[in-house]
């Protein structure tokens, strides 16, 4: 195999939940050691949630290994439990620090305060370290304290009053949204370019990515508009101020489709042609170039009539068909898949490799999100499963800490390492 | 002068929509990013909203300015031979390329990955599609709603018997630049190490396809879709201290029975010293809302006598805490609920989200005192803080500004 772009980096993961954890994950798959630390004490709460991996006789399997929900967020990564609410959990962490590149966390300010985990405490004894904080709020300010977690943070950053259609209360966009790509992308690429920097010079720093400053960056015109323009712009569903017809359209129904069989394609028309293809593609060629349609600002206008109309062209075809017929006339066009599209029925998801099955001890064989980027010299790949829970607390505390057996005995015995 | 993370690294973009912000991050970390960009500008210098009273001038596209910021511009047409030759001399002395354009369009201008890594083998290539460069589907047409349909996060937004919802912001093309920042840098890392660079290849409906949360491993596991759940959450009734309500300007999310921070009593203490709690401190609601968290009503799903008894409490409940929240601003129940460890968000609105008091407080707005468009502006800072190496965002280029300075100092 190929040599991986971050092998000889070692990063002590002390995060939890989306956001953080997925930012390890990446490390982990372009080549990092990245160690997981870990506790029962203040247990992630993934390990404890759905979609569990279920039993030949259709049972849920059980216990902190086999949830598929944090096993993708961790894959390849060692476990180390360690109670950090004692000192010599304190002093452990300390112990593995001076032998990391990158520090990571998304835990919040008064659990950094009360670990005794703030960077000039780090840096005291490794200047070179990376580390990477990344709470809700920031680790200063009168917010600091603040309470929230991904389906808090969507309100918090305008996602939700800006996503949906208008007749609608600004109720979210149904998931944890911006834990997944938005802020472990945005930490990455910050440590990247902070590991550049210690290339060049041999100084770590502290990297702090408040959530809410990370989100909002990403959050189109919205607060630019209020800025510059003083206007204050709402959702308005699936349109857009530069393409009509722009949404999704309801096609027949496909009873394959498991608990969601209702489907839809969506498409975008960004200018008159497209329009024109878009209308000829669904056999409706005529209607491209009558007055009401033709121009940008007549579709817009009549945009009520517009999607009703190209509703009553779809609503009996399959998704996939007029899909195909759109982009065979180059028109941005796609289907609103659903995990089993993805999984199973996507012949170019699979054709491309994304998702990569790993065998589980506990699991058993399960399906994770592959590298989002695919570098052509130094491909990552996931290494090894998720760990179980403290499965390479030996390993870590002899191999990377140095501790002997007994001194680890005496820690098990303390519920230091637990 | 502070030193920045990518200083010295220079970047050729050839980007629209889908991979302009890839090159903002990049810029605003340091490094030296030039955008090429043909006569008249693409989609994106022409996108609404514009600037008030500079509409459909390329340089007030505010659609442009978010995802363009400290960059230069250099226009030349691909079309011309000139144009073509200059844009391979520019790339080649750049150590990221970074392109968006449709699978082939650049090879067949002498531009594409093999070309120019025969040329300058070291050159970290990026390519960011809506597909990839790959697979059956690599030709396809591709504009944001389509990454966000294909990725398999529409299914999960939006009320059933609406269309799926898209999520505001192109997050597709966002997604996809943010991967693409990650995997430019790691390859730039490596061309740094070794002296050896690579394609970078990253596919929008990829990109965002970690956003399904746990559908796919639902699937993977259970053979089960998870599908759209709207406001109700896919709970079949109203549960006190939850979810989407009113407030006298807006609205404000409710997630008090979680974990995190105080429980429902706690907002009752709040509403008593108002004199709002009503008869919840009475029997049968008191002793209700003494339990009411989430661990308890996983308990009570299991029970059905117990359920038969507290579910007709709960419209009560519900219309009791409305009414509490119908009368505060969203701000003050935000700001007071979480002061009282209460986990209450606010639905932020553009207008909140620039009087943020902790993004306020924090300095976080930076100013443009020269605006594309000539008028000072304020505008969102940075996604986040290095300590030794800030990212430091300056105004976006207008169409062409460094054309003659860029090409002038090619050799």
């Amino acid at each position: 195999m190929a040599k991986r772009p971050l092998e000889g980096i070692r990063v002590a993961d002390f995060s939890w939940f989306g956001a953080g954890p997925i930012a390890g994950n990446t490390l982990s798959t372009y080549g990092a050691e990245v160690i997981r630390v870990e506790s029962e004490t203040k247990i992630d709460a993934l390990r404890r949630v759905h979609p569990f991996a279920m039993n030949p006789d259709g049972t849920f399997k059980g216990g902190y290994n086999v949830s598929g929900y944090f096993n993708n967020f961790n894959a390849g990564k060692l476990s180390l439990q360690l109670n950090l609410n004692t000192e010599k959990g304190q002093e452990i962490a300390y112990r593995l620090l001076e032998k990391c590149d990158i520090f990571l966390t998304n835990f919040t300010p008064r659990v950094i305060d009360k670990w005794n985990l703030h960077y000039h405490q780090i840096a005291a004894v490794n200047p070179r370290i990376i580390a990477a904080y990344a709470p809700m709020q920031g680790m200063e300010g009168p917010h600091r304290d603040y309470l929230g977690f991904g389906a808090v943070l969507t309100p918090v950053t305008g996602i939700s009053e800006m996503s949906g259609f208008p007749n609608r209360p600004p109720f979210g966009v149904g998931t944890n949204y911006p834990d997944y790509v938005i802020n472990p992308g945005h930490t990455v690429t910050a440590m990247m370019a902070a590991l550049r920097y210690r290339n060049r010079t041999g100084k770590g720093q502290c990297i702090e990515l408040p959530q809410l400053e990370s989100v909002v960056n990403t959050l189109g015109t919205a607060v630019v508009e209020r800025l510059a323009n003083g206007t204050s712009p709402t959702r308005t569903g699936n349109r857009s101020l530069n393409a009509a017809p722009h949404g999704a359209f309801r096609c027949a129904d496909d009873p394959d489709s498991v608990d969601s069989p209702d489907r839809w394609v969506v498409l975008a028309c960004r200018d008159d042609a497209e329009w024109q293809r878009a209308a000829g593609a669904l056999g409706h060629p005529e209607a491209a170039t009558g007055p009401k349609f033709a121009t940008f600002a007549a579709r817009k206008q009549n945009e009520d009539e517009l999607e009703s109309l190209i509703n009553s062209w779809t609503k009996d075809l399959k998704a996939e068909d007029a899909c195909a017929a759109l982009q065979a006339a180059g028109v941005p066009a796609g289907v609103v898949q659903n995990s089993q599209d993805l999984l199973d029925r996507d012949e170019h998801m699979r054709s491309r490799g994304y998702y990569q099955y790993v065998e589980h001890p506990e699991a058993g064989r399960e399906a994770h999100d592959g590298p989002a980027f695919v570098l052509s010299e130094t491909p990552g790949y996931i290494a090894a499963p998720a760990p179980l829970m403290g499965e390479h607390t030996m390993d870590v505390c002899e191999r990377i800490i140095g501790l002997n057996m007994d001194e680890v005995a005496d820690l098990l015995a303390e519920g230091v390492l637990l | 002068m502070t030193e920045q993370a990518l200083a010295g690294v220079r970047v050729v973009e050839l980007t629209d929509e889908l991979g302009s912000y890839c090159g903002r991050l990049l810029a605003d970390l340091g490094a030296e990013v030039i955008k090429v960009e043909p006569p008249g500008g693409a989609r994106q210098r022409n996108s609404a909203p514009f600037l008030a009273g500079h509409e459909d001038d390329p340089d007030a596209s505010l659609a442009f300015w978010v995802h363009n910021t400290s960059k230069q511009s250099v226009v030349l047409d691909l079309e011309t031979e000139e144009g073509r030759a200059a844009a391979r001399k520019l790339a080649l002395s750049a150590d990221i390329l970074v392109e968006d354009n449709p699978v082939g369009f650049l090879a067949a201008r002498g531009l594409g990955y093999q070309d120019l890594h025969a040329a300058k083998p070291s050159l970290v290539y990026t390519s960011i599609t809506g597909f990839g460069q790959t697979g059956p589907h690599a030709g396809w047409a591709f504009s944001d709603i389509v990454g966000q349909a294909m990725g398999g996060i529409m299914t999960l937004a939006g009320e059933l018997v609406d269309p799926p919802n898209m999520i505001y912001g192109h997050q597709a093309d966002v997604s996809a630049s943010i991967q693409a920042a990650q995997g430019a840098l790691m390859a730039l890392l490596h061309a740094e190490a070794t002296g050896q660079g690579q394609l970078v290849d990253v596919s929008a409906q990829e990109a965002i396809s970690m956003a399904q949360e746990t559908a796919m491993q639902t699937w993977d596991f259970q053979k089960k879709n998870r599908v759209r759940v709207g406001g109700a959450g896919g709970i079949p009734i109203a549960i006190p201290g939850s979810g989407t309500l009113k407030t006298k300007d807006g609205y404000v999310l409710l997630y008090i029975i979680a974990p995190a921070g105080g429980d429902l009593p706690e907002l009752v203490d709040w509403m008593r010293e108002e004199g709002k709690a009503a008869d919840l401190d009475e029997e049968p609601y008191a002793s209700l809302i003494s339990q009411l968290n989430m661990g308890w009503l996983t308990q009570l799903m299991g029970n059905p006598e117990d359920t038969m008894k507290y579910i007709p409490l709960l419209p009560h409940v519900n219309e009791v805490i409305a009414a509490f929240f119908a009368e505060k601003t969203s701000r003050e129940a935000y700001e007071t609920g979480q002061e009282r460890r209460l986990l209450i968000g606010i639905v932020s609105t553009p207008k909140d989200l620039a009087e943020n008091t902790q993004l306020r407080a924090r300095d976080w707005f930076v100013q443009f005192p020269e605006a594309p468009a000539g008028k000072p502006v304020e505008f969102p800072g940075p996604p986040y803080r290095l300590s030794e190496t800030p990212a430091i965002i300056s105004r976006p280029p207008r169409l062409g500004e460094h054309t003659a300075a860029v090409l002038g100092a090619l050799t």
